[in-house]
Protein backbone atom coordinates (compact mmCIF):
# COMPACT_ATOMS: atom_id res chain seq x y z
CA UNK A 1 0.00 0.00 0.00
CA UNK A 2 1.34 3.17 -1.34
CA UNK A 3 1.77 6.28 1.39
CA UNK A 4 -1.24 8.55 -0.57
CA UNK A 5 -3.80 5.17 0.24
CA UNK A 6 -2.72 5.01 3.47
CA UNK A 7 -3.16 8.86 4.20
CA UNK A 8 -6.02 8.51 2.17
CA UNK A 9 -7.49 5.85 4.58
CA UNK A 10 -7.03 8.02 7.50
CA UNK A 11 -8.59 11.12 5.85
CA UNK A 12 -11.68 8.71 5.67
CA UNK A 13 -11.64 7.64 8.84
CA UNK A 14 -10.85 10.89 10.71
CA UNK A 15 -13.46 12.91 8.74
CA UNK A 16 -16.28 9.63 9.44
CA UNK A 17 -15.31 9.66 13.66
CA UNK A 18 -15.86 13.67 13.05
CA UNK A 19 -19.00 13.90 11.53
CA UNK A 20 -20.46 11.38 14.05
CA UNK A 21 -19.60 13.37 16.69
CA UNK A 22 -20.98 16.67 14.90
CA UNK A 23 -23.98 15.14 14.25
CA UNK A 24 -24.82 13.63 17.46
CA UNK A 25 -23.89 16.95 18.94
CA UNK A 26 -26.43 18.59 16.72
CA UNK A 27 -29.20 15.86 17.55
CA UNK A 28 -28.74 16.30 21.18
CA UNK A 29 -29.54 20.21 20.94
CA UNK A 30 -32.46 19.69 18.63
CA UNK A 31 -34.30 18.09 22.25
CA UNK A 32 -33.99 21.08 23.53
CA UNK A 33 -33.99 23.97 20.63
CA UNK A 34 -36.25 21.85 18.35
CA UNK A 35 -34.47 21.97 14.12
CA UNK A 36 -34.80 25.48 13.35
CA UNK A 37 -31.92 27.26 14.70
CA UNK A 38 -28.34 28.05 12.79
CA UNK A 39 -26.40 26.23 15.38
CA UNK A 40 -28.45 22.61 14.33
CA UNK A 41 -28.46 24.10 10.73
CA UNK A 42 -24.43 24.32 10.41
CA UNK A 43 -23.74 21.13 12.53
CA UNK A 44 -25.73 18.70 10.24
CA UNK A 45 -24.36 20.66 7.29
CA UNK A 46 -20.92 20.18 8.59
CA UNK A 47 -21.58 16.51 9.47
CA UNK A 48 -23.06 15.83 6.06
CA UNK A 49 -19.76 17.55 4.23
CA UNK A 50 -17.18 15.67 6.56
CA UNK A 51 -19.36 12.35 5.66
CA UNK A 52 -19.17 13.47 2.06
CA UNK A 53 -15.72 13.56 1.72
CA UNK A 54 -15.17 10.17 3.88
CA UNK A 55 -17.73 8.22 1.04
CA UNK A 56 -16.44 9.76 -2.24
CA UNK A 57 -12.71 8.85 -0.62
CA UNK A 58 -13.89 5.15 0.49
CA UNK A 59 -15.45 4.58 -2.78
CA UNK A 60 -12.18 5.70 -4.29
CA UNK A 61 -10.00 3.34 -2.89
CA UNK A 62 -12.84 0.76 -3.05
CA UNK A 63 -12.20 0.67 -7.21
CA UNK A 64 -7.80 -0.40 -5.42
CA UNK A 65 -8.49 -2.66 -2.69
CA UNK A 66 -11.05 -5.36 -1.82
CA UNK A 67 -13.77 -4.23 0.88
CA UNK A 68 -12.18 -7.26 2.71
CA UNK A 69 -8.72 -4.93 3.25
CA UNK A 70 -10.32 -1.85 3.52
CA UNK A 71 -12.83 -3.10 6.02
CA UNK A 72 -10.23 -3.27 9.08
CA UNK A 73 -9.77 0.64 9.32
CA UNK A 74 -13.72 0.76 9.33
CA UNK A 75 -13.62 -1.41 12.56
CA UNK A 76 -11.36 0.95 13.94
CA UNK A 77 -14.02 3.15 14.23
CA UNK A 78 -15.87 1.49 16.70
CA UNK A 79 -12.64 2.14 19.19
CA UNK A 80 -12.15 5.68 18.02
CA UNK A 81 -15.81 6.84 18.00
CA UNK A 82 -16.35 4.80 21.72
CA UNK A 83 -13.05 6.83 23.15
CA UNK A 84 -13.70 9.97 21.27
CA UNK A 85 -17.67 10.39 22.50
CA UNK A 86 -16.52 9.89 26.31
CA UNK A 87 -13.56 12.43 25.88
CA UNK A 88 -15.55 14.87 23.96
CA UNK A 89 -19.34 14.42 24.37
CA UNK A 90 -18.47 13.47 27.62
CA UNK A 91 -20.56 10.22 27.64
CA UNK A 92 -20.47 7.30 30.16
CA UNK A 93 -17.72 4.88 29.13
CA UNK A 94 -18.35 1.86 31.15
CA UNK A 95 -15.34 -0.67 31.48
CA UNK A 96 -18.34 -2.76 29.82
CA UNK A 97 -18.57 -1.04 26.92
CA UNK A 98 -15.04 -0.44 26.45
CA UNK A 99 -14.65 -4.08 26.39
CA UNK A 100 -17.66 -4.53 24.09
CA UNK A 101 -16.16 -2.15 21.82
CA UNK A 102 -12.36 -3.47 21.80
CA UNK A 103 -14.24 -7.20 21.28
CA UNK A 104 -16.21 -5.20 18.11
CA UNK A 105 -12.84 -3.87 16.65
CA UNK A 106 -11.04 -6.75 16.90
CA UNK A 107 -13.88 -9.17 15.41
CA UNK A 108 -14.22 -6.77 12.44
CA UNK A 109 -10.35 -7.41 11.71
CA UNK A 110 -10.38 -10.67 12.18
CA UNK A 111 -13.13 -11.25 9.84
CA UNK A 112 -11.76 -9.30 7.37
CA UNK A 113 -8.55 -10.37 7.46
CA UNK A 114 -9.11 -14.26 7.30
CA UNK B 1 -31.60 7.83 27.14
CA UNK B 2 -34.93 9.88 26.95
CA UNK B 3 -38.33 9.39 26.58
CA UNK B 4 -38.75 7.77 23.23
CA UNK B 5 -41.33 7.38 20.95
CA UNK B 6 -42.70 3.99 20.04
CA UNK B 7 -44.08 1.65 16.85
CA UNK B 8 -42.32 3.31 13.79
CA UNK B 9 -41.02 5.93 15.73
CA UNK B 10 -38.78 3.51 17.93
CA UNK B 11 -34.94 4.52 17.79
CA UNK B 12 -34.57 0.64 18.41
CA UNK B 13 -36.27 -0.56 15.33
CA UNK B 14 -34.64 2.93 13.21
CA UNK B 15 -31.33 1.43 14.20
CA UNK B 16 -32.25 -1.87 12.65
CA UNK B 17 -33.42 -0.06 9.45
CA UNK B 18 -30.42 1.84 9.38
CA UNK B 19 -28.51 -1.48 9.75
CA UNK B 20 -30.37 -3.36 6.88
CA UNK B 21 -29.67 0.09 4.59
CA UNK B 22 -26.74 0.05 5.08
CA UNK B 23 -25.93 -4.01 4.37
CA UNK B 24 -27.58 -3.47 1.22
CA UNK B 25 -25.47 -0.38 0.30
CA UNK B 26 -22.74 -2.16 1.22
CA UNK B 27 -22.81 -5.02 -1.80
CA UNK B 28 -24.22 -2.26 -4.37
CA UNK B 29 -21.47 0.34 -3.94
CA UNK B 30 -18.80 -2.66 -4.47
CA UNK B 31 -20.24 -3.86 -7.45
CA UNK B 32 -20.86 -0.39 -8.54
CA UNK B 33 -17.13 0.56 -7.98
CA UNK B 34 -15.77 -2.36 -9.62
CA UNK B 35 -18.21 -1.63 -12.35
CA UNK B 36 -16.71 1.17 -13.52
CA UNK B 37 -12.97 0.99 -12.11
CA UNK B 38 -10.89 2.78 -13.96
CA UNK B 39 -7.60 2.89 -12.13
CA UNK B 40 -5.68 4.54 -15.23
CA UNK B 41 -7.09 8.09 -13.98
CA UNK B 42 -5.92 10.04 -11.35
CA UNK B 43 -9.69 11.55 -10.35
CA UNK B 44 -10.25 7.97 -9.86
CA UNK B 45 -9.04 8.16 -5.99
CA UNK B 46 -11.69 10.70 -5.57
CA UNK B 47 -14.49 7.90 -6.49
CA UNK B 48 -16.71 9.92 -8.29
CA UNK B 49 -16.05 8.09 -11.39
CA UNK B 50 -18.16 5.72 -9.63
CA UNK B 51 -21.06 7.76 -10.06
CA UNK B 52 -21.32 6.37 -13.83
CA UNK B 53 -22.80 3.33 -12.09
CA UNK B 54 -26.35 2.80 -11.90
CA UNK B 55 -25.37 0.74 -8.63
CA UNK B 56 -24.02 3.69 -6.94
CA UNK B 57 -26.90 5.62 -7.56
CA UNK B 58 -28.86 3.02 -5.61
CA UNK B 59 -26.32 2.86 -2.91
CA UNK B 60 -26.58 6.46 -2.45
CA UNK B 61 -30.16 6.56 -1.96
CA UNK B 62 -29.90 3.63 0.78
CA UNK B 63 -27.25 5.42 2.14
CA UNK B 64 -29.41 8.82 2.94
CA UNK B 65 -32.26 6.30 4.17
CA UNK B 66 -29.70 5.05 6.70
CA UNK B 67 -28.79 8.21 7.11
CA UNK B 68 -31.93 9.65 8.05
CA UNK B 69 -33.24 7.15 10.50
CA UNK B 70 -29.51 6.95 11.88
CA UNK B 71 -29.80 11.09 12.70
CA UNK B 72 -33.09 9.64 14.60
CA UNK B 73 -31.24 7.29 16.69
CA UNK B 74 -28.92 9.46 17.45
CA UNK B 75 -31.34 11.90 19.02
CA UNK B 76 -32.17 9.74 21.35
CA UNK B 77 -29.22 6.80 22.03
CA UNK B 78 -26.09 7.75 22.93
CA UNK B 79 -23.20 6.90 20.81
CA UNK B 80 -21.01 4.65 22.54
CA UNK B 81 -24.23 2.32 22.63
CA UNK B 82 -25.80 2.79 18.48
CA UNK B 83 -22.50 3.21 17.13
CA UNK B 84 -20.64 -0.22 18.29
CA UNK B 85 -24.49 -1.78 17.80
CA UNK B 86 -24.47 -0.72 14.49
CA UNK B 87 -21.26 -2.39 13.51
CA UNK B 88 -23.32 -5.60 13.69
CA UNK B 89 -23.33 -5.06 9.90
CA UNK B 90 -19.92 -6.30 9.75
CA UNK B 91 -21.23 -9.66 10.73
CA UNK B 92 -23.92 -9.95 8.93
CA UNK B 93 -21.95 -8.90 5.27
CA UNK B 94 -19.74 -12.33 5.55
CA UNK B 95 -22.83 -14.47 7.25
CA UNK B 96 -24.98 -12.94 3.83
CA UNK B 97 -22.08 -14.13 1.73
CA UNK B 98 -22.28 -18.07 3.07
CA UNK B 99 -26.36 -17.78 3.48
CA UNK B 100 -26.89 -16.77 0.37
CA UNK B 101 -24.32 -16.91 -2.17
CA UNK B 102 -22.45 -20.03 -0.37
CA UNK B 103 -19.15 -18.41 0.81
CA UNK B 104 -16.84 -19.99 2.73
CA UNK B 105 -15.93 -19.14 5.86
CA UNK B 106 -13.26 -19.56 7.40
CA UNK B 107 -12.12 -20.86 10.66
CA UNK B 108 -10.72 -17.39 11.59
CA UNK B 109 -13.65 -15.47 10.39
CA UNK B 110 -16.08 -17.58 12.70
CA UNK B 111 -13.64 -16.70 15.33
CA UNK B 112 -13.91 -12.87 14.61
CA UNK B 113 -18.17 -13.06 13.97
CA UNK B 114 -17.70 -14.79 17.69
CA UNK B 115 -15.69 -11.95 18.91
CA UNK B 116 -18.13 -9.58 17.58
CA UNK B 117 -21.09 -11.31 19.16
CA UNK B 118 -19.38 -11.31 22.33
CA UNK B 119 -19.03 -7.40 22.35
CA UNK B 120 -22.08 -6.71 20.71
CA UNK B 121 -23.72 -8.90 24.05
CA UNK B 122 -21.53 -6.75 25.91
CA UNK B 123 -22.70 -3.56 24.84
CA UNK B 124 -26.20 -4.36 24.52
CA UNK B 125 -26.71 -5.68 27.96
CA UNK B 126 -26.90 -1.96 29.49
CA UNK B 127 -29.63 -1.66 27.24
CA UNK B 128 -31.78 -4.28 28.42
CA UNK B 129 -31.13 -2.26 32.19
CA UNK B 130 -32.44 0.56 31.25
CA UNK B 131 -35.44 -1.08 29.25
CA UNK B 132 -36.13 -2.37 32.54
CA UNK B 133 -35.97 1.02 34.72
CA UNK B 134 -38.20 2.64 31.96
Amino acid sequence: MSFLAFFLIVVSLVSFVAAQLILKRAMEATTSTGFRNAQFVSKVTGGVILMTISFFLTLGLLQRFDLSYLYPFQGLSVIFITLMAAVVLKEKLSVRLTIGALLISAGIVLVSLS
Amino acid sequence: MQNRPSGFGNPWLQLALSVACVLVSEFLLKRGATEVANTDSAWSWTGVNGLASPLVWWAILLIIASFISWLYVLRYIPITIAFPLSRIVDILVPLGCWIFLGELISPLRWCGIALVVFGLALVAKPIAQIEERL
